[in-house]
């Protein structure tokens, strides 16, 4: 555990998790990010920074934290270390438990940064600059630390399961994430708050109910901007009783027990286990193989005859083969589905669900663009060919916009057939901007796990819940196309350099 | 047909400098590229193969520069790096097929070319697998085919024998030698056996300098008459390696066959003639010991 954390520690990308973890710390110290009851917020003290400071750990870190330490079982087996581990006589559970800690090793070194800026925030705050340890760090240690645990736990459990393991598996933690945000909020803490949201706005509830009279308050955490309109009242803290201390612990042991339950899952490097099986029938033509024929006396290669010195067409449809390659035939049927329905919805389903469904169905096709020669370890093979920037890489977008385009096209034909350009315009820039922003953060990032993350995110966020300042694909009819094409073309301009960096880096 | 190298230096992060003040000048043949791991070998394939750029100096391909028009070399480049990776969902004719397309080949042209690597490799049986269930020997046959896609004027192979069975290792050594006759071939390797089949010129680097740079009989000229067989007590071994410059070791029933290199003869040994490895031994084992009496 110590060893695979340090090797974590000594990345870049970890340098990477701090400064985002310093970012959203930034966020809460300069006010952009507030937690009010009603219209009520507590004094800046202590309680009311570490409380604010650990619902936005659990909120938004709880997301985020899956992608960044999600690839430490998957590091091991890319790198061979796995195999090596593997024949140590080192137990399955020793293995997921190790993972777990590391993982959390990480997130916790996160939430340390966030301490840190929880006292920031309250000394910028000014109203109580005293710092009281316990009231400022028990939310971080009780609240968002079992929430972490619990995170690095179903991180290991989804390496350790083979259809979860890539972006299938990101895609439904991002759904997992959203039921577990807001089912317990929902149903008014009857479920499981793992998040601890409804342990917090019960807690707050009651002290501003005491103090301002009993009202339906609802609880906001976010941006807040009537700051003036707010009712202050100084928060004692949470009430730490017992049962409440052994709830929030219980998260640990279910970490644990998830950790467990990975070690069923988990390989422990087997090549002969999971997709890379090869049929029985195979091992016969290896061994036919051994039977080499003789070179010819001299080898020879016939000469290769000049085509069109316009090549672009052909690298196009091979990265339109390469990222269709390995969606199954159930993958074309439901985007075919889409297609259908784009032409046959009625027109308010047709903008607010079908385009949409159309565009987050190809988010596996989309999320290698731009990394998937990091993964595959085929760079120097490809940027060792002629133009890798001028040529391949306009390829892979171009590939991607034809994905959006075909899997979208319904709707296209639906809106030209009615006569809504505006609708079409939007849709246009929309087509665009997805592979735009999957092949600037690819190329950036070297995988494809932040592409899943911000884009499903913003999907949610935008076209699903209808915020018009997010909904780059016009789901809403109050969209920005033209904000959204400055946006696109920013992000095409960054994979140009990102990969001109990839090229002229050493 | 050239290639031309003057004094091209790469420094990495804290001041290291993986090669320095490489020069070499070189026309169609195989150059065999010898040097201890870590020497600067796989810099300069790097380096000449476009993926890094020189911290100094120049290299240039018919007299363009490959740093300021990399697309020229490109072109008429065939790589095959130390390590590099396969799409495991594609099969070897899909894969080759991509590379194909990357390189700016004619899809019909490729076609043809990709049949007659996948024998020339002995994949045909296997065009159809995909790349993922392939053993290691099998994947770096692929790296070989799609190096030799384009009919590459300059080809640069990595240690390229890695992972090949001793069958097959002379089939690809064979299959060089026959490349080489109308391109310039560049072969890294520390396996000497490799270069001696295969090459017709040898350049030996060790801590990024180039420390030789000959025909082979050259450099077998050089150690003639100072390699002698020597058989001793395996218990002496240890303490003869302090005083002699000894290179392969053979045990057998009378004592440690050894292999020395060295003016004068250890007692009681033999005269043998002479092998690449010995020259290559003795042009390493010079250099270090100079280097040793400057500091």
């Amino acid at each position: 555990m110590r060893a695979d954390f340090l090797e974590r520690v000594r990345r870049y990308s970890f340098l990477m998790t701090l400064v985002f973890a310093a970012g959203l710390g930034y966020l809460v110290s300069v006010g952009a990010i507030k937690l009010w009851i009603g219209t009520a917020r507590g004094v800046y003290d202590s309680a009311w920074v570490g409380a604010l400071t650990a619902m936005v750990v659990n909120s938004f870190l709880s997301l985020t934290g899956f992608y960044v330490v999600k690839n430490s079982v998957e590091r091991d087996r890319q790198t061979g270390v796995g195999q090596i581990l593997a024949s140590t006589p080192m137990s399955k559970p020793l293995y997921t438990l190790g993972k777990t800690g590391s993982n959390l090793a990480v997130l916790a070194a996160m939430l340390g940064v966030l301490a840190v800026f929880a006292v920031v925030t309250q000394w910028v705050a000014g109203e109580d600059p005293q710092v009281r340890l316990w009231p400022l760090l028990s939310p971080f240690l009780l609240l968002a630390l079992p929430m972490m645990a619990l995170v690095a736990a179903l991180t290991v459990l989804f390496e350790t399961i083979p259809f979860l393991r890539g972006g299938l598996g990101n895609v439904a933690w991002f759904f997992l994430w959203t039921a577990m945000l807001s089912i317990p909020v929902a149903n008014e803490g009857k479920t499981p708050d793992l998040i601890g949201m409804t342990l917090v706005a019960q807690d707050m509830e009651a002290e501003v109910d005491a103090r301002f009279g009993d009202a339906d308050r609802g609880f906001t955490l976010g941006h807040i901007s009537n700051e003036e309109e707010a009712q202050v009242f100084r928060w004692q803290g949470m009430d730490w009783t017992p049962a409440r201390v052994l709830g929030r612990l219980s998260w640990f042991a279910l970490a644990v027990g998830i950790s467990l339950i990975a070690a069923l899952f988990f390989d422990r490097f087997d090549p002969a286990k999971g997709r890379m099986r090869l049929p029985k029938r195979k091992k016969k033509k290896e061994e036919v193989e051994e039977v080499l024929p003789a070179l010819p006396e001299h080898v020879t290669l016939t000469p290769l005859t000049p085509g069109s010195a316009f090549r672009f067409p052909g690298v196009l449809a091979a990265e339109l083969r390469l990222a269709l390659k390995v969606q199954p035939w159930w993958w074309y049927a439901a985007a075919a589905g889409l297609v259908v329905a784009g032409l046959t919805a009625p027109p308010t389903g047709v903008r607010q669900i079908v385009l949409p469904l159309a565009w987050i169905w190809p988010l596996l096709v989309w999320s290698p663009m731009g990394n998937r020669e990091t993964r595959f370890g085929t760079g120097e093979l490809l940027f060792s060919a002629p133009r890798p920037v001028g040529r391949q890489l306009p390829a892979i977008w171009m590939a991607g916009v034809i994905v959006a385009a075909a899997v979208g096209g319904g709707v296209a034909v639906r809106y030209l057939m009615a006569g809504d350009f505006s609708a079409l315009a939007a849709w246009a820039v929309g087509a665009l901007f997805i592979p735009s922003l999957a092949l600037a953060l690819g190329v950036w990032s070297g995988s494809s796990k932040l592409f899943e993350a911000v884009y499903l995110f913003l999907w949610y966020i935008g076209p699903m819940n209808r915020t018009p300042e997010l909904d780059y694909l016009g789901a809403t009819g109050r969209g920005q196309p033209l904000f959204w094409l400055a946006v696109t073309t920013l992000l095409a301009a960054a994979a140009l350099a990102g990969r001109r960096w990839q090229l002229h880096r050493d | 047909m050239k290639l031309t190298i003057e004094g091209v230096g790469k420094r990495y992060r804290g001041d290291f400098w993986g090669l320095r003040g490489f020069s070499l000048e070189l026309g169609p043949g195989v150059l065999g590229l010898l040097g201890p791991n870590g020497a600067g070998k796989s810099t300069l394939m790097r380096i000449l193969a476009t993926i890094t750029r020189p911290t100094e100096g120049r290299a240039a391909w018919d007299g363009a520069d490959i740093v300021a028009e990399p697309d020229r070399l490109r072109a008429v480049l065939g790589y095959l790096p130390q390590d590099f990776g396969v799409y495991p969902n594609l099969n070897a004719v899909e894969f080759l097929e991509y590379m194909a397309a990357v390189k700016g080949l004619p899809a019909r042209a490729a076609r043809g070319r990709i049949d007659e690597l996948l024998t020339l490799v002995n994949l045909t049986e296997a065009r159809k697998r995909p790349l993922g269930g392939y053993s290691g020997g099998m994947r770096q046959r692929i790296g070989i085919a799609q190096a030799l896609l384009n009919d590459p004027k300059l080809l640069i192979v990595d240690e390229p024998t890695v992972g090949l069975d001793p069958e097959e290792r002379v089939r690809f050594r064979n299959l060089l030698s026959e490349l080489g006759g109308e391109r310039i071939v560049i072969l890294s390797t520390h396996i000497v056996s490799d270069v001696e089949a295969t090459a017709n010129g040898i350049a030996i680097v060790d801590r990024g300098r180039l420390l030789a740079h000959a025909a082979p009989e050259e450099l077998l000229r050089q150690v003639e008459g100072r390699v002698w067989e020597w058989v001793l007590p395996s218990a002496d071994l240890p303490a003869a390696r302090e005083r002699w410059k000894i290179g392969s070791t053979v045990r057998r029933a009378d004592g440690v066959h050894a292999r020395v290199v060295s003016e004068e003869p250890p007692p009681g040994a033999k005269p043998l003639p002479p092998s690449l490895e010995d020259a290559y031994l003795h042009v390493l084992e010079a250099h270090r010991g100079e280097r040793m009496v400057a500091a």
